[in-house]
C-alpha cells in the first residue's frame, strides 16, 4: 500500500510517495513561477514514474500547501501547518519548534512529542524573510541568488537596516550602497534583520527546543546561520527541507488508511545542525549544505536510510 | 430560508434602504443615527425616533479616506467615508454616549461634514468601581435624557419610556432564546444568520423586529444540519459586524460557531433593563449590569473582567477553541488581548487571533490559519481518543 502527499506551495510543487511502513519511496520538488497546475502535475508524474507506483494503486492522496485545493484528485486536504508538524516529527522525533520559510510565507509551529500542533503563527501579507524577499535582496545587490550565502557569510552584520518590507528593501539597500556600505556587510545585516523578524513569529508561539528549519529558504546556509544566531540555539535542517510538508501529508494519508495516529519516527543523522555560533557560518563549511548549495540529494541512498531508520 | 429570516437578512444587508423606506412610510418621523456601543436606544424610541445603530458599509473608502489617520479602526474610518460621501444624510440627528477616542474622532467628522444635522453627546464614565460612579452615571443619564428631549423637541413621557423598555427587553429575550438554543445545540443557524438577527435588530423598528422573531420562533428553526468537527466561540469585534464571508469561511473550514461575545452578537442582547425601577434609574442600572454580563475592555471594573467571562462562556458552551476577531487598530481590544491570551493559555484552550480590516482580508491565508486551528483541535482529540 502506498500513499502520496502533494504540497502545492506558492513557488514550488512537492510530491512524496511513502510505502505502507511510512518510508519514502520517491520524492520530487518542481520549481514554478507561481502556483501552477502544470507544476503540480509534473511533480506527481515524476514521483509516480520514479516509484513505479500506478496512480490508481495509491491508497489516498493528501494535498497540502497554499494551493492545496487546486491539487487534482486529492482525497482530502490538510494545511501545511499540520503537515510540516507531522513530517518533521517523523523525520526528526523530539522536535519542538518548526520554522518553515517558503517562497512567499513563513511560519513558526510549536509541536508536541506526537507531532501535534501546539501553536502556530504565520506571516500575514508581508513577504519579509521569505524566498521572494531574498530574490529582491540578490537583485538589489546585483549578485546571483546562489552567491548570496557566500556574500552574507563573508560580511559583518552590524549595519542598521530599518525596513524589512520586501517592497521597500530594494530602495533601502540601494541607499546603503550609495552611502558606501559594502555588499557583503549589507547582505549580512539584512540577513540578521530578517532573522530578527522571524523571531517575532517565534515569540508568538513561544520559544522551544529542538528547532528544525524547513522550506526552500532552509537551503540557504546564511539564512539558517543567522536564524540560529538570533535564536541563540542550534537549528537542524533536514537534508531535503522542502519535502517535509508533502511527507507529512503522505503520512497523514497512511494514518487515515491504517487508522493509526502514532508517529512513525526516524533518526536524525541525515540532518545537519547549524549552531550559528561561529563567525560567518564557518561551522557549516563541512556539511552538505556548506559544500554545495542546492546539491541534489541522493534519492536512493536517502530513501534507504529513511526505511532503515524507521521504528519497528 | 424561511420568510422572517429572509426579511431580517435583507435589512441587515442594506440598513440604508430600510431607513429610507421607513422614512417614506412614516412621514414626519425622525431617524436617529446612534454610535455604538452603550447608547440607551430606549430613550430615543420613547421620544418617537427610529433609533438605528449606524453600520459599517461595504463600499471601499474613498472620499473620506484621508480624513482620519491610518491608525483609526476600520469602522471609524468608514464612518468618516460615509460622512464625506453624504451617506449619513439619511439620519435626522446623531447620538453618541461612548468615549472611545477613535469613535469621537468619527463623530467630529460627522459634525463638520453635516453641519446641519444635530449631534448630541453624552459620555458615560468608564471607571465602573469608583464610589462616585453610580451618581455620575445617573447624572449622565439625566443629561442624555435632556439631550434626547432637546433633539425631539418634546419631553419623554415616563409611561412611554417604560413601554419602550418592555419592547426592547422582549426583543433581547427572544434573541437570547435563539442564542441559547444554538449554544445548547438545539437549533442550527449559521454565523451569518445569527449576525443578521442582531444587526437587523440594531436597525429595524423594534416592534417589527419582535414580530419577525416571534414568527420565526413559531415556524421553528431547524436543528442539527452541521457536520462540523470542531465547536468554536467567536470573541471580540466591537462596534461593527465582522464580514459575513469571514463567518462563512470559519464554517467552511469545518468549524461550528456555538457562541460569541461579539457586539453584533451576545454583547448587544445580553442585558435587559429592569422593569421594576423608575425607568431612568433602570437605564442607569442597565449600564452597570451590561458590563457585568459581558464585560467590555472599554470599561474598568474591579469585580468583572472579560477574561473570566470568556473562560466561563467557553466552559458553558463546551467550545473546543476560540477565534478572536479584532478590528485592526481597535485600541481597547488590543490592550486587553494579552489578558485574554494568558487566560486561554492557562486553561489550554486553542485560539486564533484574526485581525479584520474594512478593505478586504487575505482570505486564503486566513483560511489556512482557521483550517490549521480546526485540524489542531480535531487531531488532538483523535490522538487522545486513540491513546
Ligand atoms: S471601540 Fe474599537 S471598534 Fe469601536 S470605535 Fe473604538 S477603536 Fe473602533
Amino acid at each position: 500500500m502506498h500513499t502520496m502527499g502533494v504540497d502545492l506551495g506558492s513557488t514550488t510543487a512537492k510530491a512524496v510517495i511513502v510505502d505502507g511502513t511510512g518510508a519514502i519511496v520517491a520524492h520530487r520538488v518542481v520549481q514554478m513561477g507561481a502556483v501552477s497546475r502544470r507544476g503540480v502535475t509534473a511533480a506527481i508524474e515524476d514521483v509516480l514514474r520514479e516509484s513505479g507506483v500506478e496512480r490508481g494503486d495509491l491508497g489516498v492522496v493528501i494535498a497540502t500547501g497554499y494551493g492545496r485545493r487546486l491539487v487534482p484528485d486529492a482525497t482530502r486536504t490538510f494545511t501545511e501547518i499540520t503537515c510540516h508538524a507531522r513530517g518533521v516529527a517523523a523525520m526528526s522525533p523530539g522536535t519542538s519548534l518548526v520554522i518553515d520559510i517558503g517562497g512567499q510565507d513563513s511560519k513558526a509551529i510549536r509541536i508536541d512529542s506526537l507531532g501535534l500542533v501546539d501553536d502556530f503563527a504565520m506571516n500575514d501579507r508581508c513577504a519579509s524573510g521569505t524566498g521572494r524577499f531574498f530574490d529582491v535582496l540578490a537583485r538589489a545587490l546585483e549578485c546571483r541568488l546562489e552567491d548570496l550565502d557566500d556574500l552574507a557569510l563573508a560580511g559583518s552584520d552590524d549595519l542598521e537596516v530599518s525596513s524589512m518590507c520586501a517592497t521597500f528593501a530594494e530602495t533601502e539597500i540601494i541607499s546603503l550602497l550609495a552611502e558606501g556600505s559594502v555588499p557583503a556587510d549589507i547582505a549580512a545585516s539584512v540577513h540578521r534583520a530578517v532573522a530578527a523578524r522571524t523571531l517575532g513569529l517565534v515569540a508568538q508561539v513561544g520559544r522551544a527546543n529542538p528547532v528544525v528549519m524547513t522550506g526552500g529558504v532552509a537551503h540557504s546556509r546564511a539564512a539558517v546561520h543567522f536564524l540560529a544566531k538570533a535564536l541563540g540555539t542550534e537549528v537542524s535542517v533536514p537534508r531535503e527541507p522542502q519535502i517535509t510538508g508533502a511527507y507529512g501529508a503522505a503520512l497523514l494519508g497512511l494514518e487515515s488508511l491504517q487508522g493509526e495516529t502514532t508517529v512513525i519516527g526516524h533518526a536524525v543523522e541525515r540532518e545537519h545542525r547549524h549552531t550559528g555560533q561561529l563567525a560567518n557560518g564557518h561551522d557549516c563549511t563541512t556539511c552538505s549544505l556548506g559544500q554545495a548549495k542546492y546539491q541534489p540529494i541522493d534519492v536512493e541512498l536517502w530513501t534507504a536510510s529513511v526505511a532503515a531508520d524507521r521504528r519497528p | 430560508m424561511n420568510a422572517p429570516l429572509h426579511r431580517l437578512a435583507e435589512v441587515a444587508a442594506d440598513p440604508d434602504a430600510y431607513v429610507v423606506a421607513w422614512k417614506q412610510s412614516h412621514p414626519g418621523r425622525k431617524v436617529a443615527g446612534v454610535l455604538p456601543m452603550n447608547f440607551p436606544e430606549e430613550l430615543l424610541h420613547a421620544a418617537g425616533f427610529l433609533p438605528v445603530v449606524i453600520q459599517e458599509n461595504r463600499d471601499p473608502d474613498s472620499d473620506g479616506r484621508v480624513i482620519l489617520a491610518e491608525f483609526y479602526c476600520g469602522y471609524t474610518r468608514n464612518l468618516a467615508d460615509q460622512a464625506a460621501k453624504g451617506k449619513l444624510d439619511i439620519y435626522d440627528t446623531y447620538f453618541v454616549a461612548d468615549h472611545c477616542v477613535q469613535l469621537l474622532g468619527a463623530a467630529d467628522v460627522m459634525r463638520f461634514k453635516a453641519p446641519g444635522t444635530p449631534i448630541y453627546f453624552g459620555q458615560f464614565i468608564a471607571s465602573m468601581s469608583e464610589e462616585s460612579t453610580a451618581r455620575k452615571v445617573r447624572n449622565e443619564m439625566e443629561h442624555i435624557v435632556g439631550e434626547v428631549e432637546r433633539g425631539a423637541g418634546t419631553p419623554i413621557d415616563r409611561e412611554r419610556l417604560a413601554e419602550s423598555i418592555r419592547l426592547y427587553n422582549t426583543d433581547r429575550r427572544l434573541l437570547r432564546m435563539i442564542f441559547d438554543a444554538r449554544r445548547e445545540g438545539r437549533i442550527h443557524l449559521s454565523g451569518a444568520q445569527m449576525q443578521d438577527l442582531v444587526k437587523s435588530s440594531m436597525v429595524m423598528d423594534k416592534a417589527e423586529h419582535v414580530a419577525l422573531l416571534e414568527q420565526l420562533l413559531t415556524e421553528g428553526i431547524a436543528a442539527g444540519g452541521s457536520q462540523a468537527r470542531v465547536k468554536l466561540h467567536l470573541s471580540g469585534h466591537f462596534c461593527h459586524a465582522p464580514k459575513q464571508e469571514l463567518l462563512d469561511l470559519i464554517e467552511d473550514c469545518g468549524a461550528m460557531i456555538v457562541d460569541d461575545d461579539l457586539y453584533h452578537g451576545r454583547r448587544y442582547i445580553t442585558t435587559d433593563v429592569r422593569e421594576d425601577l423608575d425607568p431612568i434609574e433602570a437605564l442607569s442600572t442597565w449600564y452597570f449590569d451590561r458590563n457585568v454580563n459581558v464585560p467590555c475592555p472599554t470599561r474598568v471594573q474591579h469585580d468583572a473582567d472579560w477574561d473570566t467571562y470568556l473562560s466561563n462562556a467557553v466552559s458553558e458552551s463546551g467550545a473546543d477553541g476560540v477565534i478572536v476577531l479584532m478590528a485592526k487598530f481597535c485600541e481597547p481590544h488590543m490592550l486587553l488581548y494579552p489578558e485574554l491570551r494568558k487566560m486561554m493559555d492557562e486553561r489550554d484552550t486553542p485560539y486564533l487571533l484574526i485581525e479584520t480590516e474594512h478593505e478586504g482580508l487575505p482570505m486564503e491565508t486566513i483560511r489556512t490559519r482557521i483550517e490549521a486551528l480546526v485540524e489542531r483541535i480535531s487531531r488532538k482529540a483523535t490522538v487522545a481518543a486513540a491513546l
